[in-house]
């Protein structure tokens, strides 16, 4: 992987508590040092928090894709009709 | 009534949803409210199984009937915060500018790369293994899967840091 690419594998690595003790002082001492590092990492931190809001949001309409399969059975669709 | 090679949760909702809009229904809810409040139950229970953290001391349909019915009283009100189950942020949406920026970074990096985000997804919260997906989306293997997998999330978050710039 070229050398970028590492370096955003170390960080999901860190937000993912994955790291070693050692590793993660190491990595912390980096961000004290480095605010580009620090500045990546929050912006990793939310692409995080993005993605789950991407997969949640397809999860909704999956759920919503159902009931409408389930609402053409007709055993199902009469229980909801007459609850 | 399970089907062969169903999808699980869809026979979940067969079974159980017709049980749970009924109990709502004698508590004064409506269809519309139960179907809600089912579906973030369906979440909960989806994200806690595949990150398998689901510990179940009942049936899938008693845990989830029992949590569709706290997330409907928490949404009439009728439940405090700290008798929440857990997980269940994981329907709550917030509501501040920050959300707005997000939600609309989102709709553009869907639109211009729907694929890594289907990728990311199938990673970080499907839990699904780098083999796996390299099968699922025509990758040469689990490395390239995975060079793929950061290249995604470094775009995701170079769209980030570009959005926050703009913002201040």
């Amino acid at each position: 992987m070229r050398s970028e690419l590492n370096e955003v594998y170390l960080i999901d690595q860190y937000l993912l508590g994955r790291l070693s003790k050692e590793e993660e002082q190491v990595f912390e001492a980096s961000l004290l040092l480095d605010e580009a590092i620090a500045e990546k990492l929050e912006a990793q931190r939310t692409a995080h928090r993005l993605i789950r809001r991407y997969a949640l949001k397809e999860e909704r309409r999956r759920l919503e894709e159902i009931y409408q399969l389930l609402l053409d059975e007709p055993d199902f669709a009469h229980k909801i009709k007459t609850i | 009534m399970t089907r062969q090679s169903e999808d699980p949760i869809t026979s979940l909702y067969r079974d159980s949803f017709p049980d749970f809009a009924r109990m709502i229904r004698r508590m004064g809810g409506s269809l519309e409210e139960a179907k809600d409040a089912f579906h973030d139950a369906l979440l909960i229970y989806i994200e806690r199984e595949r990150a398998r953290k689901l510990n179940l001391h009942s049936s899938p349909k008693a845990y989830l009937l029992g949590t569709a019915r706290i997330c409907w009283l928490h949404t009439r009100g009728k439940v405090p915060i700290s008798e929440l189950p857990e997980g269940y942020e994981a329907a709550e949406p917030e509501d501040t500018n920050e959300e707005e920026r997000e939600q609309s970074l989102l709709e553009s990096l869907v639109r211009s790369g729907k694929k890594c985000m289907d990728l990311l997804k199938a990673f970080y919260y499907d839990h699904c293994s780098m083999q796996d997906i390299a099968n699922r989306f025509g990758f040469n293997g689990r490395r390239s899967a995975t060079v793929q997998k950061y290249k995604c999330l470094e775009k995701v978050r170079e769209a980030i840091k570009t959005t926050q710039a703009y913002a201040q």
